[in-house]
């Protein structure tokens, strides 16, 4: 077996992170620096920094093909590989809740078969040239990406418009797919920090599972995966992006030789955005938590623990071209609030839980930021036995975040966490494909690369304990786990708190109570 | 219409005249540079100023299979200890120094080595040198932080172990039931029994006995002047005395396999029933191994496969089928596994992935699949080497498997080398019936996981 890891944190919890170098403000590091190193008795002291270097953020390169498509090029030379991907700016948020993962199954469908390429021919054509190609969609955004060498692209480009342009929506393909996903679910389901995130979407969110349900999944059919396609995925909803060994020069005669016969349609389609969502109320609660549920999986290996809160402001407000949308207000002090509470290993809730108590191999917090809502949560695992006392903890973090200031000594580090990581995002082609689809998903200007890390370090400690006065209070408890070894703790620890519990299997994210009808 | 067929057929062409010109593609080689301290510390550094940061690696000839006689996982819970005090910082003075810089640290524990690593801003190169210097002989281990740092330990087993349906198969029965001899039959995470008994004593006197300079290998990449970096290696790493006591090595052989073993496995919220099929694999440095990881590619790299294409896709009883060349330093695994669709058996799945071997072995692949594969592994040889620290980590495999950092040069070549005639035989060779261990997972009721 391979690799035990430190510090391995809860799923999806690291809102703008993954891997990668940084850019690092030096500004901050000299400060800090004297900080931390209050001296403890006679000891050695650690080297002190030298001078630092500043890395660039690249340039983007945007044109328009006469279409209307948006090319982006990104050119960034260290190896001989570009990404390219043809972002969609419709994705969950596009599907009602009675079909929920229409655009994911579409997504995928794509890549399934096309009026001339078999969906086993696709997959051996771009893997034959080294690469590898990926559909999917997500809550904002639908993605079709490939990776391949840079003496690769003609032949990866010919089959990524084949597949964006010409998908054949194969019956047979659609089954295979339809039951693939459901075992997918069905896996997932049996798994404590998975389910604990699907009910939260319905249950905090007001939202559907961006993946679907069991029976939604079921409802879906060929007709509506075509009609999706054909509303959602024209030329003025999408960008093709590329990043890497490319120059905008020879990236722009691809788009225009691959992506210039991408038809518009005839009548302009409707895009749905928010699809079945319910819109939070805009006022700020005075209740630390407002509803408490456990769902029960007996012999569940551990309890996950959940803290969720549906906030009515978004990265920006319902906005479309052609006017650009701005990063709404409350974006940065809630991205360095998250790096203060849950975002890195040293964040407040890993602190308490992971390195103070030793009660979980790691806890975080994450945005899920939308259009005109954004989706809060905090997710820890913890043994059964300590459920009850790991909500005690979350909810002390996130009470002490709306009662006490950050200090500065503490907050300037966590800005590092969150400029460093978004450095090292821009160091790898995919990564920069990411975060410039990200902008243009949000109808945001790609001078946004370059705002990043000074809006960090301007944001203050005040605009952040504004920001958890107004929007963190007033969640949800969730845990998933084996009540039975929890429920005397929890009705000790929680004894005014009117705690509703649901069987797993009797779980049904359709209803209003979630239950499947008796 | 017409007009895209034509198209299609002559990319189809191109494609065929590329068959020739592939394997060409271009990987610079690594210009690394190496010594070694008085002390036995190594050093092997690679400058690249093309981004301001850094990538550090401090590498430790110890791995799980080192774990003391009744303290199975304890090589692993060590690791988590070397984030604690030293004589000089406080407990999580890494994350100080990394994360609240902009960087970031981390460790892994594998069977035959762990290592420590950190990607920090370039400046900061000097501090972290002294901070793994520091760490590598100046540890403190107290009962407190012991105590409670086992008990993350134990929630990563949770976690890994017991709240996944599949951890008890991939993280317990595969070693446990693969090996009859060879430390490596006692899964790197351990069990909650043996963390439970580690003490403070164990930790002093593996730290004493495996962390030392003469069994370490400092790896740096990045941007950095060469002569200040000797510098610097010499005054924070040479200070540290070198170790006269003889480093204890695993000598256990395991034997070859006699006979096909079976086990039936279950664990409670299993939803599909899944199947491993393990062959006793050669050793890192055999010459076998570039010719088994093309087979690995070519049974089951990416969706155009030969184990997706035909148990997922065509025959549809398996939601995943893989294979896996778990290549170690002593005699590793070669396993198939598969878990299976809604309504499919193990037995469904033994018997496919049984047949797909013997169409491999039987009939030789073709010159289309090898080039695919090489094309493969040349792309995500280059997708490691975007970053600093993918560099780093291709260097410490290098070390770790082939005993010289040099390897990492030469691998590439060696893998272009494998020829159709050398997949066969491999394939022949190791995947004996003798030579088999076969379990099956599924839901049961007996719950013997959950202590």
């Amino acid at each position: 077996m391979k690799v035990k890891s430190k510090k391995e944190k809860g799923k999806n919890m690291s809102l703008i992170m993954k891997k990668s170098l940084g850019l690092m403000t030096a500004i901050f590091a000299f400060l800090l620096f004297t900080f931390y190193f209050v001296p403890v008795k006679a000891q050695e002291q650690p080297p002190k920094p030298s001078a630092p270097r500043s890395a660039k953020i690249p340039a983007v390169v945007e044109k328009k093909l006469t279409n209307g498509l948006t090319v982006a090029t990104v050119e960034r030379k260290n190896v001989p590989l570009v990404t390219i991907e043809i972002l969609v700016k419709s994705g969950a948020k596009s599907e009602m809740m009675d079909k929920a993962g229409l655009a994911n199954l579409t997504a995928s469908m794509l890549t399934k078969g096309t009026k001339t390429r078999t969906a086993s021919q696709i997959a051996e054509q771009i893997e034959f040239l080294g690469g590898s190609i990926s559909a999917a969609a997500g809550w904002n955004n639908s993605v079709v990406q490939i990776n391949v060498m840079s003496d690769k692209l003609d032949q990866a480009m010919a089959i990524l418009s084949d597949v964006v342009l010409n998908p054949s929506f194969k019956q047979e393909e659609l089954d295979l797919l339809k039951t693939q996903s459901l075992d997918g679910l069905t896996y997932n389901l049996k798994q404590p920090g998975f389910l604990a995130n699907y009910v939260a979407s319905k249950y905090s969110f007001g939202e559907h599972p961006a993946g679907g349900t069991p029976d939604s999944l079921n409802k879906i059919t060929a007709a509506d995966i075509a009609n999706f396609k054909t509303e959602n995925y024209t030329p003025y909803n999408s960008v093709l992006i590329f990043t890497g060994d490319i120059n905008a020069v020879r990236a722009n005669a691809l788009a225009q030789k691959f992506f210039a016969k991408w038809k518009v349609p005839s009548t302009k389609s409707k895009i749905l955005i928010g699809g079945s969502t319910v819109k939070p109320e805009n006022k700020s609660e005075s209740q630390l938590v407002k509803r408490f549920l456990v769902v029960d999986l007996p012999n569940s290996g551990q309890a996950s623990v959940n803290y969720s809160k549906n906030i009515d402001k978004g990265r920006v407000g319902i906005c479309s071209e052609p006017q650009k949308c701005d990063t709404n207000e409350i974006y940065f002090p809630a991205s360095a609030l998250n790096s203060v509470l849950g975002g890195g290993y040293s964040s407040r809730l890993n602190q308490e839980i992971r390195i103070k108590r030793g009660l979980s191999y790691g806890a975080g917090s994450n945005f899920g930021w939308r259009s005109g809502k954004t989706n809060f949560s905090t997710a820890t695992q913890t043994k059964n036995e300590s459920a009850a006392e790991v909500v005690e903890l979350v909810l002390a973090e996130i009470e002490k975040l709306t009662n006490d200031s950050v200090s500065e000594a503490e907050l300037n580090p966590r800005k590092l966490v969150l400029t460093g990581d978004f450095g090292r995002d821009l160091e790898t082609t995919g990564g920069l494909a990411d975060k410039v689809g990200e902008l243009y998903g949000f109808y945001l200007s790609t001078k946004e690369l370059n705002s990043f890390i000074p809006n960090v370090q301007s944001t203050s400690s005040a605009q952040i304990k504004a920001f958890a006065q107004n929007y963190l209070k007033g969640g949800n408890i969730i845990i998933v786990g084996d009540y039975s070894v929890f429920k005397a703790d929890l009705a000790k620890r929680f004894p005014n708190m009117k705690i509703e519990v649901i069987k797993a299997e009797d779980l049904d994210l359709s209803t209003d109570n979630l239950q499947k009808a008796k | 219409m017409k007009k895209l067929n034509l198209f299609i057929s002559m990319l189809a062409l191109a494609l065929a005249l590329n068959l020739t010109a592939f394997g060409q593609a271009k990987i610079t080689p690594m210009n690394i540079k190496q010594r070694t301290l008085p002390n036995g510390l190594r050093v092997v550094s690679l400058q690249d100023n093309s981004s301001p940061t850094v990538s550090i690696h401090v590498w430790y000839n110890v791995g799980s299979k080192d774990d003391p006689q009744g303290r199975s996982g304890f090589a692993h819970m060590f690791e988590h200890m070397m984030f604690k005090s030293t004589k000089n910082m406080k407990s999580e003075m890494f994350d100080r120094l990394t994360e609240d810089v902009g960087g970031y640290n981390n460790a892994s524990t594998y069977d035959d080595f762990t290592n420590y690593y950190e990607v920090v801003p370039s400046n900061y190169l000097e501090t972290l040198l002294w901070a793994e210097a520091e760490r590598m002989v100046n540890l403190n281990v107290d009962e407190k932080t012991f105590s409670s740092e086992r008990d993350v330990v134990k929630e990563e087993f949770r976690q890994r172990i017991l709240a996944n349906p599949y951890g008890m198969l991939f993280g317990q029965y595969l070693d446990k039931l693969s090996f009859t001899t060879h430390p490596y039959k006692r899964p790197g995470i351990g069990n909650l029994d043996e963390l439970q008994a580690a003490t403070v004593a164990d930790a002093e006197s593996f730290y004493k006995l495996f962390y030392r300079p003469d069994n370490a290998v400092l790896i740096v990449v990045g941007d950095f002047d060469e002569a200040q970096f000797n510098a610097w290696t010499d005054k924070y790493f040479g200070r540290i005395k070198q170790n006269k006591m003889a480093i204890p090595r695993v000598t256990a052989v395991e034997p070859d396999r006699t006979a096909e073993k079976r086990y039936n496995e279950t664990a409670p919220n299993v939803p599909f029933p899944a199947v491993v099929i393990t062959y006793l694999a050669p050793n890192s440095k055999n010459e076998d191994v570039p010719a088994l990881e093309i087979a690995e590619t070519i049974l089951a790299g990416g969706e155009s496969s030969r184990l997706y294409q035909e148990l997922v896709y065509k025959q549809q009883i398996a939601q995943e089928a893989a294979f896996s060349a778990d290549i170690r330093v002593d005699r590793g695994l070669l396993y198939f596994y598969a878990i299976a669709s809604e309504g499919k058996t193990a037995e469904e799945l033994e018997k496919s992935l049984l047949y797909e071997l013997v169409r491999i072995q039987e009939s030789p692949v073709t010159a289309k699949e090898l080039a695919k594969a090489k094309n493969q592994l040349i792309t995500r040889t280059l997708q490691e080497r975007e970053q600093n620290d993918g560099k780093a980590s291709a260097i410490e495999r290098a070390i770790a498997y082939q005993g010289d950092a040099n390897a990492v040069n030469t691998d590439i070549a060696k893998l272009q080398a494998v020829t159709i005639a050398d997949v066969q035989r491999v394939m022949k060779k190791y995947f004996t019936d003798k030579n088999r261990v076969v379990i099956s997972y599924q839901k049961g009721g007996d719950d013997e996981s959950k202590k």
